[in-house]
């Protein structure tokens, strides 16, 4: 019995996908979660998983082909179960004559292939090799890491920094197509702007006491920029919310969304229920996601249900921003460099530590007092921020 | 000609000193304090001791592990050679060798490596940029009766007669080579047969009389300073240890030994001071204890010196390296 | 004599050009060997030198290596700069008890310094059977306390000859007698030297690594013309220096390139390739996508007649073959 495998909607108005790459070939065998093929959607890229075992006997699009969400792209051959049955689990059937071209214990790989599978966190099943008898070959791993700009970061340094470009020399205009990603990030951007009445007031904050506690406890400033933000979100609540034709939609939950670079774009996975995570679980997780943004392992529901955005613009030596509200929230905090002021304080000049904070509000539902009082608590909770203990 | 007393006495102060410092080393090597082998020269320190005495500062020696006396009068004093022995960083080679392997530019000694009659063409080549140069020193080298059957002694002696170059070759013949009697080692009587056939005049002399070894080297010395080229020098005398100090050596007649003690070079020495009325008994008493003296404070020298450090084991294998020796 | 003129030297003549520099400006420079003297030497390197310079610093030897070898021991511990030459590299065997227990040693144990060179033409294609065409350089890579330099053009032939004898340690200098007359380049007429211990990369390439030394680098760039036409981008380190190794050099390529084959004339077993085989193993065992692969004479004596000499020695056709199947590994 064949299944249906259809374009996924990766994305809360997401309308339609790219199919960018075919991991199987027609006829190939799949086992359940194995990824099958890779898809841009929005600005989101990432590998989509087979829903079930079995052979691929169909595909309908071909790479490089947009269609709508839930077209049906592709047909998934030979396992008793689908998709569409309610869950019940039985037995899945593994075709013996397949089960030796997938007997993925027995390819060999080179030292040179295995350190670089480390460095950049690949599974190598997913590559398919160009060698003699099909080996993966360094130069098979380091394609498939340029195509998918990855780069090695250790896990517990989420800067989001994008490697540099190779210079290159342009002696004529050149033209770039659009990527997916490209274009709805385009979209996206004018169409927030025009929807939003964008108002962008600005604090200074003193980081000297995180900065004791962050080194102690190997953290950068994000999770605790995260935590004086949902504090403050519980006690200005409008922030926190979803403007729509019927009224404003004030948000129970506190979903942060935390923007991450990409070369050529941008992503904004979404931790949910910050408020209720420690200043530890917290760095974890926006580590984590950045990591699996750029690599491009996140599941859709990672991008998605958001109630509030802080963008780290900081991050690349920006002082001060006026970002984007991430729609459909209310509002959106920039954080800019922290970098040593001299600053007065009782009268006298002393060297702080001190960054920025921008945020960019709907002024259709936050008016400017609220912003700012808002604000004044985001500032209070980075500057007088007890340190947690690492438990 | 004869020699005069403080000749004759600063050659047998040096005979004492080497019969005590090598007596010392077999007393520590009985006693398992001396780190690997010990090799004397028992019996045959008149033959180092009396060319040594007879070369000027700059000269050069070029010896074998039976000359002790020459180390001595060279410069090396008893506590660097006994420090040598324990394998201590005071040492001539710091511990990187052992018991006699020991040289010193400075004091114009060549250490020489296990493999006998090696030496010899390294001292030819000494005696080669002596001649280059136009200097007028002089290079000494020694070997065993053993020694003289390797291809290095042939090579060496032919290339020094050839270029008449300024080097005088002595030869220990003390009869045995470890085990191996003299009629196992050559088939002539003598071992100064082999040296005639490269060229060179050679001379026999008594090995225990180190006066007229001095004599000897003297002569031979001088021709080779002269620019008349090399002589080889047989020294007739008796192992009377084994071939090292853990070799009883039983394959050596009793009778023969016997025999050679009474010609003992330091009794002999006596007996000429004597006879010629530069020395009396008083005289080697006092120049005795001064040497016991003198090997107790080398004793304690080299007992209370460092042994070397461990990663020392990577020192010094390139001169002036750019490039380190690693494990 | 050969005059240093503006025009192309052989690797011959650059030995030779070294060679008189060297005496001419440096009294405690002197040459020993067999028929070195009015004979010009076997091979003709020091042709006129015993005119130029006298029977005292060109000298004559008598059939002794082991004693002129010691000889210059000796007269370098008395701060000569001798240059012994031995006849053919394959004659360096009488003088291995010195080279190895006396040279070699020397400085470790005492601290005397032994300034030592000694020439010797190595080397095969010349149908000098078993005794005249030897590479011998795997016993003194093996010994510590030596240095060994094998240069293959020219330029790094009298460079490296005049750093041999500028150095303080004992020197094995390996000429390859094929290229004394067979390579020729135009040299710099003023001083220079070619450091121990520095490998050059004589190809820059990015698919894979060659790593060689003397003759057989020559065999290494012709491959590699004809592998670039292919689409294979072979780089080709000439190593210069045996020992030292340059050991800096040789891992920078191959992790450069991730696979490499080792080249010599010398037989496989022990010879060079295998140490640096161990070594790159140990040292860049993660930049390998493909087994390191040697190629090297087989295990035995230089044979003497020519379809079998040409069996021996390795070949164009085999480094092409180990490049091929390397790059589509």
């Amino acid at each position: 019995m064949a299944i249906d495998i259809v374009m996924p909607q990766l994305g809360e108005s997401v309308a339609e996908g790219t199919v960018i790459k075919w991991l199987v070939s027609r006829g190939g065998h799949v086992k359940k979660d194995q990824p099958l093929l890779e898809v841009e959607t929005d600005k989101v890229s990432l590998e989509v998983p087979s829903p079930n075992t079995g052979s691929l006997s169909e595909i309908l699009i071909t790479e490089g082909q947009t269609v709508p969400v839930g077209t049906v792209i592709a047909r998934l051959e030979g396992s008793r179960n689908s998709v569409s049955d309610n869950g019940r689990r039985e037995m899945n059937l593994q075709p013996t004559e397949t089960k030796e071209e997938l007997c993925l214990e027995s390819v060999h790989y080179s030292p040179a292939v295995k350190r670089l599978a480390r460095e950049y966190h690949i599974d190598l099943a997913r590559i398919s090799g160009t060698g003699a008898g099909g080996r993966i070959t360094q130069k098979d791993v380091l394609a498939h890491v340029n195509k998918g700009q990855i780069q090695p970061t250790p896990p517990f340094a989420p800067k989001l920094v994008i490697s540099p470009r190779p210079e290159q020399a342009i002696a004529r205009d050149e033209l770039l197509p659009f990527t997916p990603m490209r274009r709805s990030i385009a979209e996206r951007m004018v169409e927030s702007r025009r929807t939003s009445a964008h108002v962008v007031t600005v604090f200074e904050a003193d980081y000297s006491v995180i900065e004791k506690v962050r080194r102690r406890l190997s953290l950068t400033y994000l999770p605790f920029v995260v935590k004086a933000v949902t504090q403050a979100l519980r006690a200005y609540p409008i922030l926190n919310a979803s403007w729509s034709d019927k009224g404003i939609l004030m948000k129970h939950s506190i979903h942060i969304g935390i923007a991450v670079a990409l070369e050529d774009g941008l992503l904004v996975p979404v931790i949910r229920d910050a408020d209720q995570k420690t200043l530890k679980q917290l760095a974890q997780e926006i580590a984590d996601l950045a990591y699996r943004a750029r690599t491009k392992q996140l599941k859709p529901e990672e991008v998605q249900g958001g109630t509030f955005s802080i963008t780290n613009h900081g991050g690349f030596g920006s002082l001060l921003g006026t970002p984007i509200i991430h729609q459909p929230n209310m509002a959106i905090l920039g954080m800019g460099t922290v970098q040593k002021r001299p600053v007065v304080i009782n009268d006298a000049i002393a060297i702080r530590p001190m960054g920025y904070l921008s945020l960019a509000f709907d002024h259709r539902g936050i008016d400017g007092a609220t912003a700012d009082k808002f604000m004044t608590k985001v500032k209070e909770g980075i500057e007088h921020t007890k340190g947690e203990t690492t438990s | 000609m004869e020699l005069t007393r403080p000749e004759l006495l600063q050659l047998y102060y040096y005979l004492r000193l080497t019969r005590a410092l090598e007596d010392r080393v077999t007393a520590l090597y009985r006693q398992g304090r001396i780190v690997g082998g010990a090799y004397t020269s028992h019996g045959m320190e008149a033959i180092s001791v009396g060319y040594a005495l007879a070369l000027e500062p700059d000269d050069i020696i070029a010896p074998y592990h039976r000359d002790m006396g020459a180390f001595l009068v060279r410069g090396m004093t008893p506590g660097e050679i006994l420090a040598q022995y324990l394998g201590k960083r005071t040492g001539p080679t710091k511990g990187k060798d052992g018991n006699v392997h020991l040289g010193d530019l400075s004091k114009g000694i060549f250490a020489f490596v296990s493999h006998l009659a090696d030496n010899l063409p390294v001292a030819v080549g000494a005696a080669l940029s002596f001649k280059i140069r136009g200097e007028s020193r002089v290079v000494v080298t020694n070997t065993g009766d053993g020694g003289s059957s390797r291809g290095d002694f042939h090579e060496a002696l032919n290339l020094a007669a050839v270029r008449k170059l300024p080097v005088v070759f002595f030869c220990n013949n003390n009869q045995y080579a470890y085990s191996t009697p003299l009629r196992l080692q050559m088939a002539v009587p003598d071992v100064v047969e082999r040296a005639k056939a490269y060229g060179m005049p050679g001379e026999i002399v008594d090995g225990n009389d180190v006066a007229k070894v001095y004599q000897v080297a003297q002569s031979a010395i001088y021709r080779a300073r002269s620019g008349e080229g090399p002589t080889f020098i047989e020294c007739k005398t008796m192992r009377m240890h084994g071939h090292s100090e853990h070799d009883a050596a039983r394959y050596v007649p009793r009778e023969l030994l016997d025999e050679w003690k009474k010609k003992d070079p330091i009794l002999k020495a006596e007996q000429l001071l004597t006879q010629l009325g530069y020395a009396g008994q008083s005289d080697f008493q006092e120049i005795e204890e001064r040497v016991e003296k003198e090997i107790d404070a080398a004793i304690e020298f080299a007992e209370n010196s460092p042994l070397p450090d461990p990663s020392e084991v990577y020192d010094g294998v390139y001169a002036n390296p750019r490039v380190e020796v690693h494990s | 004599m050969i005059t240093a003129t503006d025009h192309e030297t052989t690797y011959l003549e650059a030995i030779s050009e070294a060679l008189d520099e060297e005496m001419e400006k440096d009294d405690r420079v002197f040459i020993l060997g067999e028929d070195i003297g009015p004979y010009g030497g076997a091979f003709r390197v020091t042709e006129g030198f015993q005119e130029k310079y006298g029977e005292w610093r060109v000298l004559d030897t008598p059939l002794a290596e082991s004693g002129i070898v010691g000889a210059g021991i000796g007269a370098a511990m008395m701060g000569m700069r001798p240059v012994v030459e031995m006849q053919f590299a394959d004659f360096i065997s009488c003088a291995f008890d010195q080279i190895t227990e006396m040279a070699a040693k020397n400085h470790y144990r005492w601290g005397a310094a032994v300034p030592l060179v000694i020439r010797a033409p190595y080397g095969g294609g010349v149908h000098g059977g078993p005794f005249h065409s030897a590479c011998p350089e795997a016993w003194f890579f093996h010994t510590p306390g030596l240095k060994i330099v094998a240069p293959s053009t020219p330029y790094d032939a009298k460079g490296l000859l005049k750093a041999a004898i500028r150095d303080e340690n004992p020197v094995i200098y390996l000429e390859h007698k094929f290229l004394y007359r067979r390579v020729k380049d135009k040299l710099p007429p003023d001083d220079y030297i070619v450091p121990i211990g520095e490998a050059e990369i004589k190809r820059s390439g990015a698919d894979l690594s060659l790593i060689t030394y003397g003759a057989m680098v020559h065999l290494g760039l012709e491959a590699a013309d004809i592998l670039a036409g292919e689409g294979i981008d072979m780089e080709l380190v000439d190593l210069r220096t045996l020992s030292p190794l340059d050991k800096e050099t040789i891992m920078t390529s191959v992790r450069k390139t991730s696979k490499v084959i080792i080249l010599h004339e010398d037989n496989k077993t022990g010879g060079i390739g295998a140490e640096i085989s161990a070594i790159l193993a140990e040292q860049c065992f993660g930049f390998l996508d493909g087994p390191i692969l040697r190629i090297a004479a087989p295990d035995t004596p230089v044979p003497y007649s020519p379809p079998l000499e040409e069996q021996y020695l390795p070949k164009v056709s085999d480094i092409l073959a180990a490049a091929r199947q390397l790059a589509t590994y």
